[in-house]
């Protein structure tokens, strides 16, 4: 018995499709081009022995992983999926430096803000400082422009001008 | 003539190896391991096609990348090589997650510094955070692995062993 359409393995190498093909269910006729990658690079026996040696479940990836490694050496006859390996390796290299010189800044950045804070901290100290020598020395004398009678009673005052002026003279 | 000892593939092969061997530059007899795994994966007649195929100077790093892939598929019957392209991409994409993190603390700070920007440059600002974000958009890295089955191929790469452990 086979299959009504044959797998493209089986195309491939002008053959009857067993109903038990191995390869039948991950090379399907719809995409020859896929199992033609993996024949020119495996070869169909390596891979039917690779495919039958792993459990049923493991093989629908295996064939995909196959596949992706024969079309990328197919693209890059020299260097395969090792050349991919290798770009990312140093796409992995040139994000770690940039990441690091990134953090280099922050830091930096963290740095001065730090400093500064520190620089006003302390600038507001000195100033509470002076402030509380300040508040020792009389009222009317920690401001030349402030009026020195503002805590004298009013009433005082006015008794003080009436008294100046009553004797007819002033003090 | 008969001086010379043949190559590790016609040692293999149990042939006589030519002077023009295409394999002796590359398998020689002290190594025999090197063939045994390229010719399980591959098939001698494979690699020999392939190696004829190129220019002379390109050959040693072909049979260079084929005995790392043929190790590869050894070592993890499944997944092969792909494992190892797998676990790279997810740090690349982690590494450039980071960094699109850090650049944008970058330009907040920045910012921050400057808070009497006018508005057309806080604009011109923004637009060069939006390219400099794009930069990392998935979409621009180059999709190495998308297999034309539906199959979810990289179940759990981060978990398995790590071909450059």
């Amino acid at each position: 018995m086979s299959h009504s359409t044959r797998c493209a393995a089986c195309k491939s190498l002008r053959r009857r499709c067993p109903k038990d093909c191995v390869l039948a269910p991950y090379f399907p006729p719809t995409n020859p081009q896929r199992y033609a990658c993996v024949h020119k690079i495996f070869g169909a026996s390596n891979t039917t022995k690779m495919l039958e040696q792993l459990p049923l479940h493991l093989r629908a990836v295996a064939a995909d992983c196959m596949s992706f490694e024969a079309s990328s050496r197919v693209e890059d006859p020299v260097y395969g999926s090792v050349g991919i390996i290798s770009q990312l390796q140093e796409q992995i290299i040139e994000a770690q430096s940039e990441l690091v010189k990134t953090k280099g800044e922050i830091a930096f950045h963290n740095a001065q803000q730090q400093l500064l804070q520190q620089q006003q901290m302390q600038q507001l100290q000195m100033i509470n400082a002076v402030d509380q020598q300040g508040e020792d020395q009389p009222s009317w004398l920690s401001s030349s422009q402030q009026d020195p009678f503002t805590n004298v009673n009013q009433q005082l005052l006015e008794d003080y001008n009436y008294s100046n002026t009553f004797c007819g003279f002033e003090f | 003539m008969g001086g010379s000892s043949p190559c590790a593939s016609c040692k293999l092969l149990r042939r006589r190896c030519a002077k023009d061997c295409i394999f002796a530059p590359y398998f020689p007899s002290d190594d025999p391991h090197k063939f045994a795994i390229v010719h399980k994966v591959f098939g001698a007649s494979n690699v020999s096609k392939m190696l004829q195929e190129l220019p002379v100077h390109q050959r040693a790093d072909a049979v260079s990348s084929l005995v790392y892939e043929a190790n590869a598929r050894v070592r993890d019957p499944v997944y092969g090589c792909v494992g190892a392209i797998s676990f790279l991409q997810n740090q690349v994409s982690q590494l450039e997650m980071q960094l699109a993190v850090a650049q944008a603390e970058i330009l907040c700070i920045q910012m921050q510094q400057e808070p009497n920007l006018p508005t057309h440059q806080i604009d011109q600002v923004d637009k060069s955070f939006l390219l400099s974000t794009n930069n990392f958009d998935n979409n621009n890295i180059p999709q190495y692995l998308s297999f034309a089955s539906s199959s979810n191929v990289i179940q759990d790469p981060l978990k398995r062993e790590s071909l450059w452990t």
